[in-house]
């Protein structure tokens, strides 16, 4: 009885192992590849997916400079109008995200350690620095983590005029137009339909193949309407 | 017979006159005021009322002000709608009507209602006078000679003095349920005798529905019986609710003067021609009344059951379908239209959009429905039905041919009609086929360089280094597990690390007993209660979380009670054993100990 039952083990770990290497691999992004890519789409003339890449690529390396002066090119090309960063965003966004959070991590190490050491060696005042500037590289993460979230959220208008509806049906009517490269906030979606908010505070319902989100996202049909959590 | 052509000779005279005044009328109504005033009658008895119409022929007259006359009381009575003629035209018009009625007799000038509109004047006669509406010499006419009437069209009958007819003309043969049955219906009035029409014609009994009528009906004129009739025709369409066999008529109601003038009056005017006849109708007041069509035969049957398809929708009539689909070519998500065009003729409001339930393999969403008709009722025409479509996978799709089922009255069989399937190409969304190009940037660069993109930075080299997931690490649940471990292990052991007061009394203690029992072996009573007023005083004080020198006898007997009263003396002996060289005994050796073991444990219990 032993005999079969480890054999139908080794079976099913090898159907299991099997469908797991059969599962297609992600695809793999890089702050370069991305950039290179929107460049590409900005000589083809496409500045919807040009802006998406850039947006992109700014997700991963957020300090580089040639992403940040192409992206405000293509958007001034394509009459799309850029928000300057503040000093505050550009000091907690001078760190990329990845490394943003190990400093984050090494911060709440320092914290603890210079805790831990204080109170058994109290007479060594100086490891209250090191507590310090755990708080300070927490500060940072933390900074950095809130300018992003809303980045998450965006998305990039793809085509040129496309019309943002006043309820989420294809025949629903025109509430305004957009403009292709416009960046968007999404703030809820309904099958198809994403609500979106521009820069300028006007809402509307835009068909869901007329975005690209910063962050992407697998696409599934939801059953009903999902608020996407701000 | 010298009487009747002396009055014969006196209305020859009289005709052009009425001809000049009729027409002089008529086109001073149309350049006046599009608000006017009658009142019918003109003379009455006291005791009677007349009536003032006053009528708006450009749309909805809110109210006029009641006028002040001594000697008359206005009331209004209610509005009306209806056709006013002018000039042998019919114009929808507004009436208001106001009773006049008078308390005195008397000849009384009523101010006009409305702009521009001149006074109206009233006379009130006394109630034994001979009837005012009398005509007062017809007895004295001799009988008029037989006029030869024109014939009347088949299927008319005239009604109200001969002043108006109202006709229905539907199919003669029998109709299904729910079959859309063009029918025609004709009103034909004597313009001057009727005044107005009160209404459409409407259909008597609720077996039927009939389309609504238009305000504006085909018109014509037409000569009946020697008098000239404006003919109104509506076009519509009818259909049954029921079957079994009915019989249908339609009313019409209308305003006309009825004529009190014997037979030969008539004919006499008759023969002497139009101005002379309307002539007879002047200074009649008008009286509403409705006719009715003579009754038609209609059998209707009802819709077999035998052979009806199970997605029969009740059309009835004689369709075509086709279809066809826009763009032939979108990006996955992206919607396309799908048009059902539906022509023919039937009954088209119950031709619906059941077939597109069978795309079950496309997002779909409710189809929007538009008819294009092609007569005036909209029994021929084209339904168009525009079905938003989604295709979800990109590649070549084929949308399914739709059917469509409906009986056709012409075969009296259930037909179907279906349209071919259609292929569309659906491509990769742009989003996901701009990540799909991530791997194939390079190939990109090959294409024509826009020209706003001259000023861009250049690319970059082939990048090392890449990642899995594009969302920020510290938004990763995977990533967030690490720090939240080494905060929980940094908490712990700062929990561990923490000093423990009484594990730390317990260990002084066990040395200061370990000290007192060496002490009380050796018989060293100095250093004996040296030791045990030093351990229990630091054991006092860190239970009691003050300082040892802090600690007073009164402290000592209020927190220990009697036992404070030992260690008041264990440190009185302390102070003599130091001094004096005092020598306890081996029993209170152990007496002692017991007693500071007692307190120095004390803590751990």
């Amino acid at each position: 009885m032993r005999a079969p039952t480890i054999a139908m083990l080794i079976v099913g770990l090898a159907l299991w192992c099997g469908q797991t290497l059969a599962q297609p691999s992600q695809p793999r992004y890089s702050a370069d590849g991305l950039y290179n890519l929107a460049n590409s789409y900005a000589r083809a003339g496409k500045p919807g997916l040009a802006v998406l890449n850039y947006e992109r690529a700014s997700l991963l390396a957020p300090d580089d400079a040639d992403i940040n002066a192409n992206l405000e090119y293509v958007r001034a090309s394509a009459h799309v109008p850029t928000e300057p960063r503040t000093r505050f965003a550009r000091i907690a966004q001078a760190a990329n995200p990845t490394l943003a959070a190990w400093i984050g991590v090494l911060g709440i190490a320092l914290v603890g350690v210079g805790l831990l050491a204080s109170k058994l060696a109290p007479r060594f005042q100086w490891l209250r620095a090191g507590i310090l500037l755990g708080v300070a590289l927490i500060a940072l993460t933390v900074s950095n983590a809130m300018l992003l979230w809303p980045r998450m959220h965006e998305a990039v208008v793809l085509i040129n005029q496309t019309p943002a509806r006043v309820s989420p049906v294809p025949m629903g009517d025109t509430a305004f137009v957009l403009r292709e490269a416009e960046t968007v906030t999404m703030t809820a979606e309904h099958e198809d339909f994403i609500l979106i908010r521009t820069r300028g505070g006007l809402s509307g319902w835009v068909a869901r193949a007329n975005l690209g989100t910063v962050v992407p996202q697998v696409s599934v049909y939801p059953l009903q309407s999902k608020r996407i959590p701000r | 017979m010298h009487c009747s052509k002396v009055i014969v000779a006196i209305l020859g005279l009289l005709a052009p006159i009425a001809i000049v005044n009729a027409l002089a009328m008529a086109d001073g109504m149309a350049d006046a005021a599009l608000a006017y005033e009658t009142i019918e009658p003109s003379r009455i008895r006291l005791g009677d009322s007349a009536t003032i119409r006053v009528t708006s022929l450009d749309g909805y007259l809110k109210g006029v002000p009641l006028p002040t006359v001594p000697g008359l009381t206005f009331e209004v009575l209610g509005r009306s709608q209806g056709l006013e003629f002018v000039n042998g035209k019919s114009i929808p018009s507004t009436y208001i009507l106001i009773r006049v009625t008078p308390q005195f007799v008397g000849l009384f000038s009523i101010p006009g209602l409305t702009p521009k509109s001149p006074s109206l004047g009233l006379e009130v006669v006394s109630g034994d006078e001979p009837n005012p509406y009398a005509l007062h010499s017809h007895n004295q006419f001799p009988k008029p000679l037989p006029v030869s009437p024109a014939p009347i069209p088949k299927g008319i009958q005239l009604k109200a003095g001969g002043a108006a007819f109202v006709q229905l003309v539907i199919p003669t043969r029998a109709v299904y349920v729910g079959e859309s049955v063009p029918v025609d219906i004709e009103v034909g009035l004597r313009p001057g005798i009727v005044t107005s029409m009160n209404g459409l014609p409407t259909l008597s009994g609720d077996d039927f529905t009939l389309n609504n009528l238009s305000k504006q009906p085909k018109r014509r004129e037409q000569v009946i019986e020697g008098s000239p009739f404006v003919v109104m025709t509506w076009h519509s369409v009818l259909a049954a609710v029921k079957p079994g066999d009915f019989s249908l008529s339609v009313e019409t109601p209308l305003s006309v003067k009825i004529n009190t003038h014997s037979a030969e009056d008539i004919a006499i005017a008759a023969r002497m021609g139009w101005p002379f006849l309307q002539s007879m109708y002047n200074g009649i007041a008008p009286r509403d009344i409705t006719i009715a069509s003579p009754s038609t035969e209609l059998k209707v049957l009802p819709l077999p059951t035998q052979g009806q398809p199970k997605d029969f929708s009740g059309a009835v009539g004689d369709f075509q379908v086709s279809s066809d689909i826009a763009p032939a070519r979108v990006a996955a998500g992206d919607p396309l239209t799908l048009r059902l065009h539906i022509s023919g003729v039937g009954n088209f409001d119950r031709v619906d959009a059941t077939m597109f339930e069978r795309l079950d393999r496309w997002k779909t969403y409710p189809a929007k429905s538009s008819f294009i008709p092609s007569d005036a009722v909209g029994y021929k025409g084209e339904k168009v039905f525009e079905q938003p479509l989604i295709a979800a996978l990109p590649g070549e799709q084929t949308i399914p041919g739709l059917d469509f089922s409906y009986f056709n009255p012409n075969t009296q069989h259930y037909e179907r009609a279906h349209t071919q399937p259609v292929k569309v190409m659906i491509a990769a969304s742009l989003a996901d086929s701009s990540l799909s190009a991530l791997a194939g940037a390079p190939s990109l660069n090959g294409a024509a360089t826009n020209q706003s993109a001259r000023g861009l930075r250049p690319d970059h080299p082939r990048p090392q280094s890449s990642v899995s997931e594009m969302r920020p690490l510290y938004f990763q649940a995977p990533f967030l597990a690490v720090p939240a471990t080494l905060a929980l292990i940094l908490a712990g052991s700062w929990f561990a690390v923490r000093p423990n007061p009484a594990r730390a009394t317990s260990k002084s203690a066990e040395r200061a007993l370990a000290q007192l029992d060496a002490a009380a072996q050796s018989g060293d009573s100095s250093s004996f209660f040296a030791v045990a007023r030093t351990a229990l005083l630091q054991t006092f004080a860190a239970r009691w979380q003050m300082s040892p020198d802090q600690i007073t006898v009164a402290e000592l007997k209020a927190r220990l009670g009697p036992a404070g009263e030992d260690i008041e003396r264990l440190c009185a002996l302390a102070d003599e054993a130091k001094y004096s060289d005092y020598e306890p005994g081996s029993t209170d050796f152990q007496r002692w100990l017991r007693l500071i073991r007692g307190q120095l444990t004390g803590e751990r219990e």
